[in-house]
């Protein structure tokens, strides 16, 4: 087997990858997208340290399953919203979203 | 009724008058005129009356009528009021109210009651009338009904305060009266107008007063009452009073007193120096200079002297040092007659030279009692008062008569001066005769008028007391005759001079009357007092029963003074003179009748002096000089402005000024140090949001940023301090 | 009857304050209504205080009509009222003249309601100087009745109001602060306010120490305290200036409450106060304050004769005339206790002419003061030059009235001023000789500016500027001035009724 650092780095960087993408991304959609994309990397961290470490607890393979699901329900909420405010304001831009601005 | 309840009524009449007129007659002059003379007849006849009950009185004088009330409270004592009779006060209540109800009867005429009102006329000026009815006639006659009061209260009261009260409403009455015409204006700027002279005439007497209320008080003091009885007919008193040294060295408490109320006197008889106001008191109608300047008022200031005569002698006994009152009285006296009597030689106006006439026999009494003389100048003060309102009513019949002729010829001149007149004898004569009897009397033509026993009487004491004012006198007497004839033969002498004077006219009976009586008593009067010693007449009139004045006023003094000796000297001096000096006026004015135009005969040879005379030696000017224009100065410059407004306001403006200084600083320390660091803070917190507002971009992703990097914070510290390195 | 026999003081302080809150629930419009129901009003503190005086004069000396009650008991101050001799002929006086100032008010038009209202405050805070026997309750009064003056000289007033009352206002509240210290320092020696109680306990206070201070200290401290503000209020000289202008700036009936009144209040706290509480320091300083009377009288007449405004004549009348009563008060002082020469009676003497002067001054004073404004209202201006002479024959009855208040003015004996002239006179010649003798300079030049006054505004031509203005007087202002003219005479003439109250409570106070 390849070493635990492996997974481990490249969830890593795909959190990143995602966490870039949320910070830097205009369009709300793909704000979401580097939001699934930080979901995704920490489940496969999840999934790793499960199977190198405590293979035999099944609660690691729970514990994946039920951020799958989260991150799917998340996911399904945002774009409502991203497309009621579509509707709204006839824009996914998130810089225009600033009503809360001071 | 009792004759003490009688004498409290006496001065009721006039001043009942007085406010009927002013409340409810003022409009109707013949409703007015009517209260007037009726209420001073009845005073007149009251005072008749208790006037025969005197003199038929056994040695009234010792005994008194009299009654007293408490009027104000002092301490635990009181202050009476209350009315008197005795010798002397019958003696004035003789004459006083019978002039005064003459010269009433006389006004009406006077005023041209009878006449229609002038069209000029119809809405008051303030002015003579012009050729009718006077329109303030009821104002006259109410104030003339309070002058009389004022004259009655004086005569009857029993205590100096009360004489004082009665003194003073004269006063006020003097200023109402010769300021009566107040909206007079003359084209000569020189002119003193009535108004003016009405307030000169006040201010001058209360100069006097001034000094009179202080001897009053001066008197109340040491002696604890003011009531005549108690203090003059009272030897010990006059002799503590005598005794007793007063604030100014050399001066006892009488002596004080006394000069204190002669100054009064100076003032209210005109005497010199406070003679200024009399002459200028002409500008008043006539009646009121013949009652204010005959009959009354200035004889007030006689008769006062004569009553306190016991305390201003206070310590003298006849034949010895005079005391400083009698002096001063002496002095006074003889100086003002010499030197009025000089003035009027030169005077113009015709009741101009009256005045001057009135101050110089004021002078007379005033030089009697100075040395002594009290019965004396008692009779000349009576006498005086008779042939003076004689000559003063006939000289405003006179005026009378000219103005007559002025509305008939429409020429424009003085009325007053006697250069416009001559031959008014023609026109006028019984104004001529009376006046003629009158002016013979002022100059004391020889035994069959009353101003020659009068004077003579005077002479004869000062002749054995005092050669100086003796000779001072005489040649005043000399000077008296000059003018007095000088001015019948100007007036009545001779042919007119102006148009006017062709045109005079006789007088109302309402004014002739008056005259007619008046120089009754001017030629009887006398024969009261014709002395006891004298050779062949005193016998006769003794037998007659009628020279009693003497031994009657006499009564008033706790010893009766003697009677001096006949000499032959004083009676020669009197004749002479007076014949003489009649004779001279005749000489220069009288046998060659002055012509129209024709200067004073006069003029000439005394050049500078004359026009010294006729200016009354500048004594206005000087006056105006020393005292009425520094007055207005200190008045309206010093005390006000540089005193009050510049000195004591600006010192509180000053502090005003410090006041506000310090408030400023303080409002400016407040702000500063209180106001302004809680404001600085609040500043600061209001920057320090604004400062931090700018996170709340609305943006998700800054939020996010954030959180991202506080949580690489926080966990870096949580790692340091997990690994031992940070504590 | 009973309570208002029990309570008469009380009532006649009290009434114009009710009268003040009647009035000021007429609507602001109904001008007459305000008017009449004032002056109506302020008829019943004057025969209530026409009732107290009959009732007092009929009775004896000392206190009486003394009303006590609990007020503020931990220091000492109760409400404590009574009258004797000498302020039941100011509380008479005050009585009498409010009605008639009220009447000479009815030609105002600006705000009637607020002016009213002020008048009735003022009156009972002058009713209450004179009837309280509390330290701390005559202070309150005191106090009273400075605002409402204020505000009608303020709001009120002529050309030059807001310096006059602002002038006024700050100079007599700058004495009160003295008397606020001496009332405090006394009532923290003494634990009273009481005065009647203080007649008996503090002149004799001695060895105590207070805070620290020896008692002499404190005494001389409230001496001058006290004498300070009674001075500022008289006015003596020198701190006469803010009487002229605030005479003249006042309205109308204004200036007659203030002359006729509000400046007996100081002279009255002079008797009432100082002689009695510090007899020592009183007679030490008399000399001093006669010399003081009598440069007021000089030099008030001298300044009243160098004027050409004819209400600042007046005003300064008023100084003239108030010197005579301070001369008065100052004899009392000094022969307080002494016996030197018959001195006694003297002062007795000169303390009855001072208060009758107080009494007689209120009466000439507003009576001159009316006339004047009575010219004012018709003419609008106050100038003697402008306004030229020749009144009287346009006004006959005007010019007979003035002539009458004038001659009461300047003294004529037969009027009110020369009886209280007259004693003052007679009282302080033995003890102040050559005060008294320089003093009738004053008297001299009163004749001057009295005539001056009379020669402008009366004698004359007929003034053609005047045709047509209506000058002469009407009825109400007749009777404005009517009752005035009935009271100068009768005291003139007789003395005796108001003289001999005041005379018993001198010679008491005199012991």
């Amino acid at each position: 087997m390849v070493p635990l650092n492996w997974y481990l780095t490249l969830a890593a960087a795909l959190f990143c990858i995602g966490l870039y993408g949320v910070l830097s991304r205009r369009n709300a959609v793909a704000i979401l997208m580097g939001v699934e994309l930080m979901m995704n990397a920490v489940i496969i961290n999840l999934v790793a340290f499960w199977r190198y470490l405590q293979p035999t607890n099944i609660n690691g393979q729970v514990f994946a399953v039920i951020v799958f699901a989260v991150a799917a329900a998340e996911a399904s909420v945002g774009l409502a919203l991203i497309i009621s405010i579509y509707r709204r304001r006839n824009s996914v831009i998130a810089d225009e979203m600033n009503l809360m601005k001071w | 009724m009792p004759i003490e309840t009688l004498i409290w009524l006496i001065p009721v009449p006039p001043l009942l008058s007085f406010f009927l007129i002013w409340l409810f007659a003022n409009r109707n002059k013949a409703l007015s005129h009517t209260i007037a003379i009726v209420l001073m007849a009845i005073s007149w006849i009251i005072s008749l009356y208790v006037f025969l009950t005197a003199i038929t009185t056994e040695h009234f004088g010792a005994e008194v009528f009299g009654h007293s009330v408490p009027w104000l409270p002092t301490g635990d004592g009181a202050l009476n009021m209350g009315v008197m009779v005795d010798p002397l006060t019958a003696g004035m209540l003789f004459f006083v109210p019978l002039t005064c109800l003459l010269i009433f009867i006389y006004s009406v005429g006077y005023h041209n009651f009878g006449g229609r009102l002038d069209p000029h006329d119809v809405h008051s000026t303030g002015s003579p009338a012009h050729n009718g009815v006077e329109p303030m006639y009821s104002r006259f006659f109410a104030f003339l009904s309070l002058f009389a009061f004022g004259m009655l209260l004086l005569v009857v009261a029993d205590n100096l305060l009360m004489m004082f009260v009665g003194w003073e409403i004269m006063g006020l009455c003097s200023y109402l009266l010769i300021g009566f015409w107040h909206g007079r204006n003359y084209d000569d700027p020189k002119k003193i107008t009535p108004r003016q002279a009405a307030v000169k005439a006040f201010m001058t007497t209360r100069v006097g007063d001034v000094f009179m209320m202080l001897g009053i008080v001066y008197l109340y003091f040491h002696t604890g009452t003011l009531s005549f009885r108690e203090i003059l007919y009272n030897e010990d008193v006059l002799h503590h009073l005598a005794e007793t040294p007063s604030y100014i060295v050399g001066l006892s408490v009488a002596a004080m007193v006394g000069l204190l109320l002669f100054a009064g006197t100076v003032g209210k008889s005109a005497q010199f120096p406070l003679h200024v106001w009399l002459p200028d008191a002409m500008e008043g109608p006539t009646p009121v200079s013949a009652m204010i300047h005959a009959a009354t008022m200035v004889s007030a200031g006689v008769y006062a002297m004569v009553r306190m005569f016991p305390l201003m002698s206070a310590g003298w006994h006849h034949g010895e040092a005079l005391t400083p009152p009698m002096m001063a009285m002496g002095f006074i006296g003889a100086f003002t007659a010499l030197f009025a009597s000089t003035i009027a030689v030169a005077q113009r106006d015709v009741k101009k030279v009256l005045a001057y006439s009135t101050i110089s026999q004021l002078g007379y009494m005033i030089a009697a009692l100075g040395i002594g003389a009290y019965i004396a100048a008692a009779f000349h003060l009576i006498t005086h008062a008779f042939f003076k309102a004689l000559l003063f009513l006939g000289s405003g019949s006179v005026i009378h008569g000219v103005e007559h002729g002025v509305h008939h010829t429409h020429e424009h001149i003085d009325p007053q001066d006697m250069f416009n007149m001559g031959a008014l004898r023609k026109k006028m004569p019984i104004t001529f005769w009376t006046f003629l009897i009158g002016g013979f009397a002022l100059s004391g033509f020889p035994f069959v008028t009353a101003g020659f026993w009068s004077k003579d009487e005077i002479l004869a004491d000062a002749f054995v007391a005092n050669q100086l004012v003796f000779w001072v006198l005489v040649i005043s007497a000399f000077l008296t005759a000059f003018y007095t004839m000088r001015q019948i033969a100007l007036t009545f002498l001779g042919e007119p001079r102006t148009h006017s004077a062709e045109h005079a006219q006789e007088t109302a009976w309402t004014m002739t009357t008056p005259l007619v009586i008046l120089s009754f008593f001017a030629i009887f009067a006398g024969f009261v007092g014709v002395p006891e010693h004298f050779p062949a007449l005193g016998e006769l009139f003794h037998n007659l029963n009628v020279n009693r004045f003497h031994e009657f006023i006499g009564g008033t003094l706790i010893e009766h003074p003697e009677a001096v000796e006949f000499n032959v000297f004083p009676l020669l001096a009197s004749i002479v003179v007076g014949v003489g000096g009649l004779t001279l006026g005749w000489l220069v004015y009288g046998w060659k009748p002055l012509k129209a135009g024709q200067p004073d005969p006069l003029a000439k040879p005394l050049g500078p002096i004359y026009t010294l005379l006729e200016n009354k030696y500048y004594f206005d000017e000087l006056y105006d000089f020393i005292f009425v224009r520094p007055a207005r100065w200190i008045s309206e410059v010093l005390v006000y402005q540089v005193m009050d407004k510049n000195i004591i306001d600006g010192f509180l403006h000053g502090v005003a000024r410090v006041a506000v200084a310090i408030g400023i600083f303080f409002k400016g320390a407040e702000k500063v140090i209180i106001n302004d660091p809680p404001d600085r803070l609040a500043d600061f917190t209001q920057w320090l949001g604004r400062s931090f507002r700018v996170i709340q971009t609305g943006r998700i992703q800054s939020y996010l940023l954030i959180v991202m990097l506080v949580a690489v914070a926080f966990g870096g510290v949580y790692y340091l301090m997990l690994s031992g390195l940070v504590k | 009857m009973n309570f208002v026999a029990e309570h008469l003081v009380s009532l006649v302080v009290f009434t114009p304050l009710i009268g003040m809150v009647l009035i000021g629930l007429i609507p602001s419009d109904q001008k007459s209504a305000i008017k009449w129901a004032a002056f109506l009003w302020s008829l019943v503190p004057a025969g209530l205080s026409i009732y107290l005086w009959l009732a007092y004069a009929a009775g004896g000396v000392g206190f009486r009509f003394v009303e006590q009650a609990v007020w503020y008991a931990p220091i000492g101050a109760s409400y404590h009222v009574g009258v004797d001799g000498i302020s039941v002929p100011m509380i008479l006086l005050t009585g009498i003249l409010t009605p008639l100032a009220l009447l000479a008010s009815f030609s105002i038009q600006d705000r009637i309601k607020p002016y009213m209202m002020l008048f009735l405050m003022l009156e009972t805070g002058m009713f209450g100087v004179f009837a309280s026997l509390d330290l701390l309750l005559f202070f309150l009064f005191w106090e009273i009745g400075l605002v409402p003056m204020y505000f009608l000289i303020n709001q009120w007033g002529s050309a030059n109001r807001r310096y006059a009352s602002f002038k006024f206002f700050v100079y007599t509240m700058a004495g009160s602060l003295g008397l606020l210290l001496s009332i405090q320092l006394i009532g923290l020696s003494t634990g009273t306010f009481d005065i009647v109680r203080l007649f008996n306990i503090w002149p004799g206070l001695d060895k105590e120490l207070i805070a620290g201070v020896p008692m002499p200290t404190i005494k001389t401290v409230s001496f001058f305290a006290f004498c300070l503000a009674f001075a500022i209020k008289v006015p003596m000289w020198p701190f006469h200036t803010w009487l002229p202008d605030a005479h003249t700036e006042a309205p109308t009936a204004g200036s007659m409450i203030l002359a006729g009144v509000l400046l007996k209040l100081g002279a009255y706290g002079f008797l009432r106060l100082v002689l009695p509480l510090f007899p020592e320091q009183a007679a030490a300083y008399a000399p001093a304050l006669a010399f003081l009377a009598m440069l007021a009288i000089v030099f008030g007449a001298f300044a009243a004769f160098g004027q050409t405004d004819f209400k600042r004549l007046v005003a300064y009348s008023s100084v003239n005339h108030m010197g005579f009563v301070v001369l008065g008060i100052a004899v009392v002082a000094r022969a307080y206790g002494v016996d030197a020469e018959g001195w006694r009676q003297s002062a007795a003497i000169a303390g009855t002419g001072a208060v009758l002067q107080m009494f007689n001054h209120g009466l000439s004073a507003a009576a001159m003061f009316f006339l004047v404004g009575v010219v004012y209202e018709r003419a609008h201006t106050r100038d003697l030059n402008e306004l030229g002479g020749g009144i009287w024959q346009y006004a006959p009855v005007y010019g007979a009235v003035m002539l009458f208040c004038s001659m009461s003015s300047l003294g004529l004996p037969g009027l009110n001023g020369f009886v209280s002239e007259f004693a003052v006179v007679r009282g302080s010649w033995p003890v102040f000789t050559t005060v008294t003798a320089i003093g009738m300079l004053g008297l001299l030049f009163t004749g001057a500016y009295i005539l001056k006054g009379i020669q402008k505004v009366l004698h004359g031509p007929r003034n053609p500027k005047w045709a047509g203005h209506g000058m002469e007087m009407n009825a109400r202002e007749i009777v404005t001035v009517a009752p005035l003219m009935a009271l100068m005479l009768v005291i003139g003439v007789w003395p005796w009724w108001l003289a001999d109250v005041i005379n018993k409570a001198v010679v008491s106070l005199l012991g």
